[in-house]
């Protein structure tokens, strides 16, 4: 994008400070009325169904909505928009399926994590799925954590016309402190409202910029016009992709939908609802924001192709269709909604992280701060460090937590969205069978996903052996030393390495590399949750 | 001038899947409302 003018630039920058004030008063309300452990971490089961709602789906889709969707349909143009169903078939089957059953087991529980959830439904008398499931969850999350607040401190900079190095970090240091205040202050409350306010932003930025910008091109007949000079291909729903590359295209931006149970960050929201009756007002209210929103982004991506067919990265289209069609304020009001986009995710991935820490590690394994109010004050310091940590990463630019965060959504989406399935609707799974479908959905991921890139690198395809051998050795070990494993969870490490092992010759004999790794990380999880359950007996 | 228009499965993705899906939705809602009012 082209520097702003001095005087847009202010007009800028005066909205975003105005906008941090609304998520700092927020958080204000919001910590004036959290007391407690389960305040913090679930807001007292209080939700309603416009923040339950909309906060769980504006956190499930952080700047990818107003950045990657709208550079998909921007540069594939209509075939770029199978993002949209992929993803609201995962809200169908998190709203309908998940959600109702979700609030109840672990109101009946008295779960308070994802984790938890898990655990007490199959028993963990030696904390095997707790850890596991803490590990999983921190690494995934703190890598997402960085990796967004890189994002949020190049979009402060740019917006508030901070340049170079000091600006980028300057951005990212005011992004972060005004989060990490706002979710230590009020935990799952300020987190909760910030993000239907933010969530809120987003939808009226994607409903009102992609219709100024079609009707400015002269209507919905003049865009269709405008993509087919370009690229008659950018009107079709395959695109210019022909037979197993098209399907497996497809498929895999169906498959997107498949993480969406396992999203720890999203299904607390669930748990934290009021009532039943506030869940079934929140399952409209989620998928009209949906359709709202993915359609939206698809809509300013196509508009911006035709309207600014010279810009180089598709992703900025709505950034750069912002300031090239309306006033400064109203700019300002988008860019913020971009901003919002990404600070509502930083704030649940974050809370969920220092929930791992504080509630399941010191609290649940460990035994520490039984206390409510002790609680209270270990999940506010927690945040407080793991968002200093997450600052520190994204400054330093530590390359191999951005290279965990390529495997983030479908590791996590394999490693829990099977199970959540399992634990809320079918019996014959037992805790073995949990531990075995974690470590198969993350090896599964990883071993597809380097196989994919295995055709441009051989070298990397010559260790997935040697990297789940050693793998596999290193649990069996820990959990030998630390008498934590039973036969069972033994049989399970054992399953997931031959079904990772075996995923990764799949992709590379048949040639499926064009398929999305979760897809098949998701199946292989399940599977593994069923076939050790069922060889090691024990059911639930 | 050659006039252009969406292929078929691009009408589907484009406005058939989400509108569908919102009738869907809405008119579940409703139901759902209509089954839960209790009886006057």
């Amino acid at each position: 994008m082209t520097p702003l003018e001095p005087n847009v630039l202010a007009t800028v920058a005066a909205v975003m400070v105005a906008y941090l004030g609304i998520l700092l008063f927020i958080g204000w309300r919001a910590a004036r009325r959290t007391h407690g452990g389960e305040d913090f971490h679930l807001a007292g089961r209080s939700l309603g169904a416009w923040a339950a709602g909309i906060s769980s789906t504006a956190s499930s889709e952080s700047g990818w909505v107003t950045l990657g969707a709208v550079g998909m349909t921007f540069t594939y143009g209509v075939s770029g928009l199978w993002y949209a169903p992929g993803c609201l078939l995962g809200y169908l089957v998190n709203l309908y399926v998940v959600a109702p059953r979700l609030r109840k087991i672990s109101e009946t529980q008295g779960s308070v994590t994802l984790t938890d959830v898990l655990t007490r439904r199959w028993g963990d008398p030696r904390n095997v799925l707790r850890v596991t499931a803490t590990t999983i969850i921190l690494v995934c999350m703190m890598g997402y954590v960085a990796a967004q607040l890189t994002a949020a401190g190049k979009a402060f900079s740019s917006s508030l016309g901070l340049e170079g190095r000091g600006g980028y970090v300057l951005g990212v240091v005011i992004g972060a402190a005004v989060i990490i205040l706002v979710t230590s202050l009020g935990g799952f409350r300020a987190v909760a409202w910030t993000d239907l306010f933010q969530g809120l932003l987003v939808a009226a930025a994607l409903i009102a910029l992609p219709l100024y910008a079609i009707s400015r091109l002269g209507g919905f007949g003049a865009l269709i016009q405008g993509l087919g000079a370009i690229d008659p291909h950018l009107l079709s729903a395959g695109g210019d992709r022909v037979g197993p590359a098209l399907w497996g295209f497809v498929i895999g931006q169906l498959g997107i939908g498949l993480g969406y149970p396992g999203m720890p960050h999203v299904i607390t929201r669930y748990m934290a609802t009021r009532n039943d009756r506030e869940v079934q007002r929140m399952q409209l209210i989620a998928m009209m924001w949906g359709v709202v929103v993915f359609y939206g982004a698809g809509l300013v991506g196509l508009a911006g192709r035709v309207i600014l067919p010279g810009l180089a990265d598709g992703e900025q289209a709505l950034m750069a269709l912002a300031l090239e069609l309306v006033h400064p304020v109203l700019a300002g009001l988008l860019l913020a909604a971009v901003i919002s986009a990404i600070l509502s995710t930083v704030s649940s991935q974050l809370l969920v992280a220092a929930s791992a820490v504080s509630y399941d590690v010191v609290e649940e394994t460990l035994g520490g701060a039984r206390d409510d109010r002790r609680s209270l004050i270990l999940g506010r310091w927690t945040v407080a460090v793991v968002g200093l940590i997450g600052i520190g990463v994204a400054l330093m630019e530590v390359r191999l937590v951005f290279w965990f965060v390529l495997f983030a959504w479908s590791g996590l989406g394999a490693a829990f969205a099977p199970l959540i399935l399992l634990a809320l609707s079918r019996r014959g799974v037992n805790r073995h069978g949990a531990l075995a479908a974690m470590l198969t959905g993350v090896g599964v991921t990883v071993a597809w996903k380097l196989g994919r890139d295995a055709a441009e690198s051989p070298e990397i395809f010559a260790r997935v052996w040697w990297i789940t051998l050693i793998a596999a050795v290193a649990i069996l070990l820990v959990g030998h030393l630390t008498h934590a494993f039973e036969n069972a969870d033994r049989i399970g490490v054992v399953a997931a390495a031959t079904i990772t092992v075996l995923a990764w010759l799949l992709v590379q004999r048949w040639g499926l590399d064009s398929l999305y790794e979760l897809v098949p990380a998701f199946f292989s999880a399940g599977f593994a949750a069923i076939v050790v359950s069922a060889v090691t007996g024990e059911r639930d | 001038m050659q006039e252009y228009g969406l292929t078929l499965g691009a009408h589907l993705l484009l406005w058939a899947f989400p509108l569908a899906l919102t009738v869907l939705v809405v008119v579940e809602s409703l139901l759902d409302n209509t089954w839960r009012e209790p009886r006057k």
